[in-house]
């Protein structure tokens, strides 16, 4: 693709001279996200206002070139990656909270603000931002929104999407349009619902209003020790079934554990064949029965159930489960991470099922999810130097998720299809399922200028004559593990 | 060709995709699927998506236009149908699709009534968090095309919360899903957000999957009075800030109370007995909250609302059946009433009450009005006082005037009123969602616009 300089010069003139990179050097830290897929992008501009916004991707839209909005960059579906080149639009200037209602508990931001920095920011007035990624330090809510993130709360309130209200959305063609507000809902088709989960394809959110929750009166996080991953697998079949409502419910495996526990010495005991990590929140009273209800189905298979005595112990616990993909990357230089969902009630076959797919393949595969929703992260480990391991590691990826989808589940619970699985999304959905969802699209991004190539399998996408991309057969290879 | 010559081989055709058992064109039968004045020439009922596709396939290529039916309860919603020759009548869409117990996963036909799917989810002491009236005629196509606020919205969320997958056949006749029936799915767009509140004029929901809950084993109500809004308000307010986290949490007007309480006699301004007054009028707005947990989460309800009536077991049980009612109860009475929907946020509540009883008075009516206390999703009754019988203006200009006491991104749509007035304000009104894009998204699911043609704000 032709990308000329004039471009850059007009990037400079709406965002500021500062704004704009276009050096090769500058360019090769925007050509991936927390996966590795790559493709390098021609410029990365950086805008300060839903105007230049709206500037730039007229620009786009006149010059004929793909635009890719980008929040931090740690998506692990390649949602952020310029997979056929073009701008990408980054959102670290635009990372102000730009009104707290405290009354109304929302919140207006731009999307560069981080997801962490707004509960701190609300903690004063006993709030907080509900959704709360592994990634929470450094995802940004706009790549939230894009992906409906969620995160070991999300059992107890929802993923992203239950938490948007409204938003400023800027279109593929330039326009400026506001869906949605304050209030819980209004008349006429929720596009704010739609639009949260739709990994950048359909516009730019430049102004996002979130709810915000109150602050739990009580916490408690208990670690509930087992010696087989069975008896813990179990143990979530029985939680869900008797109601107990979580706050959080996470597994970790036995090789996980010990790797997470090498690392960062959450407390997670050595000999353990899997632990849940089980978070309730809640008025005091009702945490207590809830600790009795959980503590007494626990005790049923457990060795051992412990409660942690006070914060800096529950910091602990919780450092190790999200601390855990870094974790794994220290002694694995690559590995794949999974994100199939299962209902609950499968739990303990599908990881009898992963444990088979892992000795076929003669892999390594650690198990860390969030086992109250049924989302399973296989972290599937292999090194890149072995293409033949490389292959046997994609098969073996390919192999959990058409078992998910076998038992009723989705090849993706949070991070989204991105370009990683957009060959995959036709075992989920009928030809015609696509073609609907595929007019919805086009509805918003008819010229697909904007994201192309993601979500769709790629004979589906739209066929602009600039065909840079290759097409990809069956999962495109993620490898190596967020940064 | 004439239009009845057209609705004659329709006939034919339509007898042909669903068995001539599952259609007539009875004028007798049809009159009692009317909707808004308007009867169709043809009612349908198909038992599958492809049905349905089918269906809307002929409609499309007749050029005629086809209003979809559930348990005909909300059907005075929105404007009177612009024409409707076709009725879809979504009765025997019930096959069940899925329950997981296990999983508190639950998928059903969208024919399928409110109360046989409660029933089908309590032998598993799970519920679908809905307290709605007429459950035995409500459908789950119905509620959530309309996407029905109740009580319980407060402390488990709205259908767009725990609705996790749905079909549905486009107006040209796409048979789709969107979702799945796992709670956590991001694969694909997410649809079950588009249908959602769509009043059927995207496409036919032909079933859809549910997160569903156990029931709370234990519950008690409390009612706390106030002598005026403010009072009531500043109450919510100290609640929203506590610990507290009640299921329901309601605001109830003074005047709205007598269409709630359970055999209460509400005084009927159509029957005017001076030599028997009713009651003195109660002034009282209250704040009612549900509480569930054990007996130490009740306690500690029962120490921090010292001062709230407390109901429980049947008591409790009729008092919000009786809310549930409010609706029914107010248009039973007064056949003139009109009811609005208003969604605001928190802090507008007390503004919008307050507006809606100004407006009510300025009209020469009375305002009975309740909701969700924190989400600020209310019911407005305005009710005409019948001196005068009311002027298709004075319901104009007393949704005017509500819609003036709200903040910009606040709605208010018309729940119900006479279909005369209809034609002289726009009963849905202002939404803060861009029209064209709206517009643009109808275009692409319905492009030859047939379904509920003329009834929605587009
Ligand atoms: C260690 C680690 C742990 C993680 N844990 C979780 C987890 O627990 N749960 C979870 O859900 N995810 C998790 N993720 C994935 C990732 O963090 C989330 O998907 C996150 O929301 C991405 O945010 P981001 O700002 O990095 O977005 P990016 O990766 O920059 O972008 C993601 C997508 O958002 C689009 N986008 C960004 N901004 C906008 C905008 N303003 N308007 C429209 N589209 C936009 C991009 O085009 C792209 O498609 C994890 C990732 C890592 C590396």
């Amino acid at each position: 693709m032709l990308f000329a300089s004039s471009i850059v010069r007009q990037l400079r003139k709406i965002a500021g001279r500062d704004a704009v990179l276009s050096a090769r050097e500058d360019l090769m830290l925007y050509e991936y996200d927390g996966g590795v897929q790559r493709a390098l992008p021609q410029a990365v501009v950086f805008p300060q206002t839903t105007e230049q916004v709206a500037r730039i991707v007229k620009l786009a839209g006149k010059e004929g070139v793909p635009i890719v909005p980008r929040g931090a960059g740690t998506g692990l579906s390649g949602g952020a990656i310029a997979r056929k080149g073009g701008i990408i639009l980054g959102f670290s200037r635009m990372n102000k909270i730009l009104e707290v209602d405290v009354g109304n508990q929302r919140a207006i931001v731009q999307p560069g603000v981080v997801n962490l920095d707004l509960s701190h920011a609300v903690a004063k007035h006993g709030l907080y931002f509900a959704p709360d990624p592994s990634s929470q330090k450094a995802c940004t809510i706009g790549g939230n929104v894009a992906e409906n993130s969620g995160g070991p709360h999300t059992l107890a309130y929802g993923v992203t999407v239950n938490h948007v209200t409204g938003l400023e959305v800027v279109l593929p063609d330039g326009r400026v349009v506001q869906f949605g507000g304050k209030p819980a809902e209004s008349p006429g088709y929720d596009l704010t619902g739609f639009f949260v989960g739709s990994e950048g394809t359909l516009g730019i959110a430049t102004a996002i209003t979130v709810k915000l929750m109150r602050l739990p009166e009580s916490v408690a996080t208990l670690l509930a020790i087992f010696d087989s991953i069975d008896a813990a697998a179990q143990t979530v079949v029985a939680l869900t079934s008797e109601g107990v409502t979580a706050a959080a419910l996470e597994l970790l495996d036995g090789w996980t554990l010990r790797t997470v526990e090498e690392a960062m010495h959450a407390g997670y005991p050595m000999d353990s064949g899997a632990v849940l990590l089980i978070e309730l929140e809640g008025m005091r009273e009702a945490v207590d029965d809830q600790k009795a209800a959980v503590i007494a189905v626990c005790n049923r298979l457990a060795r051992e159930v412990r409660v942690a005595k006070d914060e800096s112990e529950r910091q602990r616990l919780w450092a190790g489960r999200k601390n855990a993909f870094g974790a794994v990357g220290r002694i694995s230089p690559s590995y794949y991470v999974q994100d199939g969902v299962i209902p609950r009630t499968r739990v303990p076959d599908t990881l009898r099922r992963i444990e088979e797919i892992a000795k076929k393949y003669s892999l390594t595969i650690g198990n860390i999810f969030h086992a109250g929703d049924g989302n399973l992260h296989p972290l599937i480990l292999f090194d890149s130097r072995d293409p033949a391991q490389m292959e046997r590691t994609l098969a073996a990826g390919k192999e959990i998720l058409a078992y998910c989808i076998s038992v009723g589940g989705s090849i993706t619970g949070e991070h989204g299809v991105g370009m990683e699985k957009s060959e995959i999304l036709p075992l989920m959905f009928t030809p015609s399922d696509l073609d609907v969802m595929q007019r919805l699209h086009d509805v918003f991004n008819p010229a697909c200028l904007l994201n192309p190539q993601k979500i769709f399998p790629m004979a589906r996408s739209c066929r602009e004559t600039n065909a840079a991309a290759h097409p990809a057969a069956g999962l495109a290879f993620t490898q190596g593990g967020p940064a | 060709m004439s239009t009845a010559a057209t609705t004659a081989s329709v006939f034919d055709e339509l007898a042909a995709i669903v068995g001539p058992r599952n259609l007539s064109d009875e004028v007798a039968e049809l009159i009692t699927f009317d909707i808004q004045g308007t009867q169709s020439a043809i009612r349908v009922s198909p038992a599958s998506a492809e049905e349905v596709a089918a269906i809307l396939r002929v409609v499309a290529a007749r050029g005629l236009a086809v209003a979809v039916s559930g348990g005909f309860t909300q059907q005075h919603i929105g404007n009177p149908p612009e024409r409707a020759e076709v009725l879809l009548d979504t009765s025997r869409l019930v096959a069940l699709d899925h329950y997981d117990p296990g999983d508190l996963t639950f998928g059903v036909g969208a024919g399928a009534t409110v109360a046989s799917s409660e029933q089908r989810l309590a032998e598993h002491g799970q519920f679908l968090p809905l307290d709605i009236a007429e459950r035995e005629r409500a459908t789950i196509g119905g509620l959530l095309a309309t996407n029905t606020s109740a009580p319980l919205r407060h402390g488990y969320g709205g259908l767009r919360d725990y609705c996790i997958g749905i079909h549905f056949v486009t107006g040209d006749g796409m048979v789709a899903k969107g979702g799945g029936r796992v709670v956590k799915n991001v694969a694909g767009f997410d649809l079950m957000k588009l249908m959602i509140g769509s009043f059927g004029t995207l496409g036919v929901i032909t079933g859809a999957s549910f997160k569903v809950a156990p029931r709370p084993r234990q519950t008690a109500t409390f009612v706390c009075e106030f002598a005026s809004l403010p009072e009531a308000i500043g109450f919510r307010d100290r609640i929203m800030a506590s610990a507290l986290t009640p299921i329901r949490f309601e605001i109830v007007s003074p005047r709205a109370m007598e269409y709630v309480a359970a055999h209460s006699d509400a005084r009927d301004p159509d029957h005017y007995h001076p030599e028997a007054p009713v009651a003195a009028p109660d002034t009282s707005w209250s704040i009612v909250l549900t509480a569930a947990g054990s007996d130490a989460v009740l306690a500690r309800y029962r120490r921090e609302l010292s001062a709230a009536r407390e109901l429980t077991g049947s008591a409790e049980h009729d008092f919000w059946n009786g809310q549930l009612d409010f609706h029914a109860n107010v248009a039973a009475r007064h056949r003139n009433a009109m009811l609005m929907q208003l969604s605001v946020p928190a802090r507008a509540v007390e503004a919008a009450l307050a507006g809606a009883e100004h407006a009510a008075v300025e009209q020469n009516a009375m305002c009975a009005a309740l909701g969700r206390a924190a989400l600020g999703s209310l019911t407005v009754a305005v009710i005409p006082l019948s001196v005068d019988p009311p002027s298709a203006m004075q319901y104009a200009n007393a949704a005017s005037a509500i819609r003036a006491s709200l903040p910009p991104d606040g709605s208010a749509y018309v729940l119900r009123c006479p279909i005369e007035a209809k034609a002289h304000f726009d009963v849905w009104g202002s939404t803060p969602t861009d029209r064209s894009t709206m517009l643009a998204v109808k275009r692409a699911l319905d492009p030859a616009e047939i379904l509920n043609r003329g009834r929605f704000l587009l």
